[in-house]
């Protein structure tokens, strides 16, 4: 992959590495708390049927996971565990929160025990916000985190940082950089500007923006 | 269906009456004299008694003999109102005198905090309530897990949520909060800090009411 | 339960093998942690269980990874608002939680639901029940390595889905109690297809009869193992199935008098001597099946009339103390409401039915094999929101 060493990927290429990286999603199922029974009926009922998608459920350890999907309420006791669960996996990782608890505390928000949000500990790629948001939501929240996989700059990734397709474009649109992605204005420099786990804009299921 | 198996048809004979509760309240204070200090009877409902301090134990311990087998629950209350209140009162409200006067429940009481618990007697079908203050400079009863084993995570669910400490429990490590953590959360002036730095979000879009239909809004209500 | 005189001999001469092994071994003690996060927990329960060879000598279950802290969370709300936060408690049969709860608030405010409220309220009651124990019996398989029963208890309990939140508009978390009554009647139809309903699940309680109970394997993993006698049970304040397994006859249903529909059909309430983990689930099977009739005659009976009786707008409960429990799918569910006269609860206690039935972990996994672990714990069937609150 000398190729990608150099930072030169053709985009032919980055095009079919995604595809194939989006459709075989092995999925860790964090299941904590009420959400985790829609999660399990997304992923283990036959009405819903998260297969057909390409993304299989049940790995054995969050090592061969690609992504992680946290539903149900974080409180502050489980929170080294789930941070240590994301640090066991390999990048690239990508997370769904999923439901009110894990998003933002949900109707525990005043709760004394309780972690507001799964985002402190850990990067969210898609919110799936409800109270337990239904199956279908958590299938949607899982289709929009294939179109962002699909839409990512693998090579941008590995070197750290974080420039999607789209991003780019509105970038260009913006007249930060030029077409080849070098920069117009000194302002917004990508290759040193980003910390290293900057990472790109969430999606909210339902809302805000979609990639 | 294999043979070794049983079913119930039969409803229980009668339910309890007030006469029986009596009964047991009676039979209570022959077993531990003085040391019940109250009862109170709802009709039809419930029976509670409280004990003092020292008769916690062998209250249980009486209680038990008579048949009151089946341990339900055992916890704490914490009867000073909150310094705090709901945290969700209308900012622009004038503000009200907190209420700081402690009043006890039915069967009432001395101190701030109480234990209390509740068994049943699975033959007789009625189950009694019993409480016991805990003096508040040193709130620690006896220990009820010897007698009752479900007692046991009872209390160490009470010692950490009100602070109440209980004389032969074999451990009362922490059991929800990380150990680093502090303070009483039961207890009334325990903060909910989330609350105190973000308001009530339900206050903002608060819109009167529509306009009352006075036939089926009842007018028996207190509807300040 | 008396041992022949033939199971003893082979007990001492296993106890004498095992302490050969030792000898010869020098075994040393070995700690397995499971979870907090294993399939075989529910949730995020962690068991610390000290090993000699493959038999537990200690186990200790930690739990807290998922406490709310619903109960001083109710001190800040409203006795309406509360209702939202009791439902995730037991988060597979939430109708169920939020029913002892007004009904406590309705003991205090001396008000009773009309008839066709109770008879509404007990057939929703029962048909959680049926989605928990349908759950419960469809995993049953997976803690064994069986994967189809799962299947089919989320294909069959998806029709209950279905059938709640026609009639509440939540799959899970209806909300749809209030005080007084009910949020909304019936829709049009629900009763018909409720019906139908029904006599699926009761062609899914044969399936999982079929494919489980008389399975070979499934027998010898569960008869005999995990015995928990009825004093020990009474003693730790086990309830539910799991107390009628050891034998103990007690429904909350049957034997307290509540202002629900349950004295209005006839039912059974199921025991088992045994008390062993082949025993709790049975009876869970048979209760499901007993849910399925009280349902099936409840649906014949349901009285004309309001859903709501008259209550004020703003609910302000008279200051008391008030206890009510109710057999919930897990067991018994009680609120302790203490109100003093405001808008919102001074205290609640909540009594949740697993937090007592997994205090006797330590006590009945002491001694017993690992692999059957997993089967007593699945036996025992605990909710983790149920435990930590
Ligand atoms: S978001 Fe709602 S359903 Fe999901 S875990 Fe939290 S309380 Fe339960």
């Amino acid at each position: 992959m000398g190729l990608v060493d150099k930072g030169r990927l053709p985009a032919p290429l980055t095009k079919l590495f995604n595809m194939s990286r989006s459709y075989s999603l092995w999925v860790y199922q964090w299941g904590l708390a009420c959400c985790a029974i829609e999660m399990g009926a997304a992923f283990g009922s036959p009405r819903y049927d998260v297969m057909r998608l390409g993304v299989i459920p049940l790995p054995a350890s969050p090592r061969q996971a690609d992504f992680v999907c946290v539903s149900g309420t974080v409180t502050d006791k489980m929170a080294p565990a789930v941070k240590r669960l994301w640090e066991q996996m390999p990048e690239p990782k990508y997370a769904i929160s999923m439901g009110s608890c894990a998003n933002c505390g949900g109707p525990y928000w005043d709760s004394y025990s309780v972690t507001k949000g799964v985002d402190q500990i850990l990067p969210v790629d898609i919110y799936v916000p409800g109270c337990p948001p239904r199956p279908e939501a958590l299938l949607e929240g899982i289709v929009l985190l294939q179109q962002r996989i699909k839409n990512e700059d693998m090579a941008a990734k590995w070197r750290g940082d974080e420039f999607t397709t789209l991003q780019r474009t509105r970038a260009v649109e913006a007249g930060e950089v030029d077409r080849d992605g070098e920069l117009i204005a000194e302002t917004h420099s990508i290759s040193e500007d980003p910390t290293p786990d900057a990472r790109p804009e969430p999606i909210v299921v339902g809302g805000g923006p979609i990639e | 269906m294999s043979d070794d198996t049983t079913t119930t048809e039969d409803a229980p004979a009668a339910l309890p009456g007030d006469g029986l509760r009596e009964g047991i309240v009676d039979d209570l204070r022959a077993r531990i004299g003085d040391a019940l200090v109250d009862s109170h009877i709802a009709p039809n409902d419930d029976v509670w008694v409280r004990v003092t301090t020292a008769g916690w134990r062998p209250a249980g311990e009486a209680l038990k003999a008579a048949g009151f087998t089946y341990f339900c629950f055992l916890s704490g209350i914490d009867w000073m109102p909150s310094p705090y209140g709901k945290g969700e009162d209308d900012p622009d409200a004038e503000p009200v005198e907190p209420d700081t006067e402690i009043r006890q429940g039915v069967t009432g009481g001395e101190t701030r905090l109480q234990v209390f618990a509740r068994v049943t007697d699975l033959e007789r079908h009625v189950g009694i309530t019993i409480k016991a203050d805990v003096d508040d400079d040193a709130p620690v009863v006896d220990s009820w897990s010897s007698l009752y084993a479900g007692a046991n995570w009872h209390e160490r669910e009470c010692h950490e949520m009100f602070g109440i400490g209980f004389n032969g429990h074999p451990d009362l490590r922490n059991m929800y909060l990380p150990t680093e953590f502090e303070g009483y959360p039961l207890r009334k002036d325990f903060p909910l800090l989330a609350r105190m730095v973000k308001p009530w979000p339900g206050i903002v879009d608060v819109e009167p009411m529509p306009a009352q239909d006075d036939e089926d809004a009842g007018a028996e209500g207190d509807s300040s | 339960m008396s041992l022949t005189d033939r199971q003893q001999l082979s007990y001492i001469a296993s106890q004498a093998a095992d302490a050969r092994l030792n000898v010869e071994l020098e075994t040393e003690g070995m700690t397995l942690n499971i979870g907090p996060q294993h399939p075989a927990t529910h949730g995020t329960l962690r068991i610390i269980c000290r090993l000699d060879g493959e038999q537990v000598i200690w186990a200790e279950p930690s739990a807290g990874y998922m406490h709310r802290g619903y109960e001083k969370l109710t001190e800040v709300r409203t006795f309406p608002q509360v209702t939202t936060l009791v439902n995730r408690i037991d988060w597979l049969g939430s109708f169920a939680n939020e029913v002892p709860f007004i009904l406590a608030a309705e003991k205090l405010m001396e008000i009773e639901a009309p008839p066709r409220a109770q008879v509404i309220r007990t057939i929703l009651f029962e048909l959680s029940r049926i989605a928990n124990v349908s759950l419960f019996l469809g995993d049953l398989g997976v803690q064994m390595g069986a994967v189809t029963p799962v299947f089919l208890a989320f294909r069959d309990r998806e029709y209950v889905l279905n059938l709640i939140e026609g009639a509440t508009g939540g799959r899970f978390h209806p909300n749809f109690d209030r005080i007084g009554g009910l949020k909304d009647d019936l829709p049009k139809g629900w009763i018909d297809e409720t019906r139908q309903v029904v006599k699926k699940l009761m062609q899914f309680c044969d399936t999982i009869e079929d494919l489980l109970f008389g399975n070979e394997i499934f027998q010898s993993r569960m008869r005999g193992i995990g015995v928990i006698p009825a004093d020990i049970a009474k003693d730790y304040g086990l309830s539910g199935p799991n107390l009628r397994a050891s034998g103990v006859d007690w429904d909350l249903r049957r034997d307290q008098d509540l202002p629900l529909a349950w004295d209005k059909v006839d039912w059974k309430v199921w025991t088992h001597p045994d008390g062993d983990s082949w025993a709790r689930c049975w009876i869970r099977l048979q209760e499901t099946r007993e849910a399925c009739k009280i349902v099936e005659q409840l649906l014949d009976q349901i009285p004309a009339g309001p859903v709501m009786t008259k209550v004020p707008r703003i609910i302000k409960v008279p200051a008391g103390e008030a206890w009510v429990s109710t057999e919930n799918p897990l067991g018994e569910m009680g609120y302790y409401v203490v109100s003093k006269g405001d808008l919102g609860p001074f205290r609640v206690k909540i009594r949740s039915a697993s937090f007592n039935n997994i205090s006797i972990v330590p006590w009945v996994l002491k001694g017993v094999y690992v692999p059957d672990v997993i089967t007593i714990l699945a036996s025992l069937y605990f909710i983790l929101g149920d435990i930590d609150r």
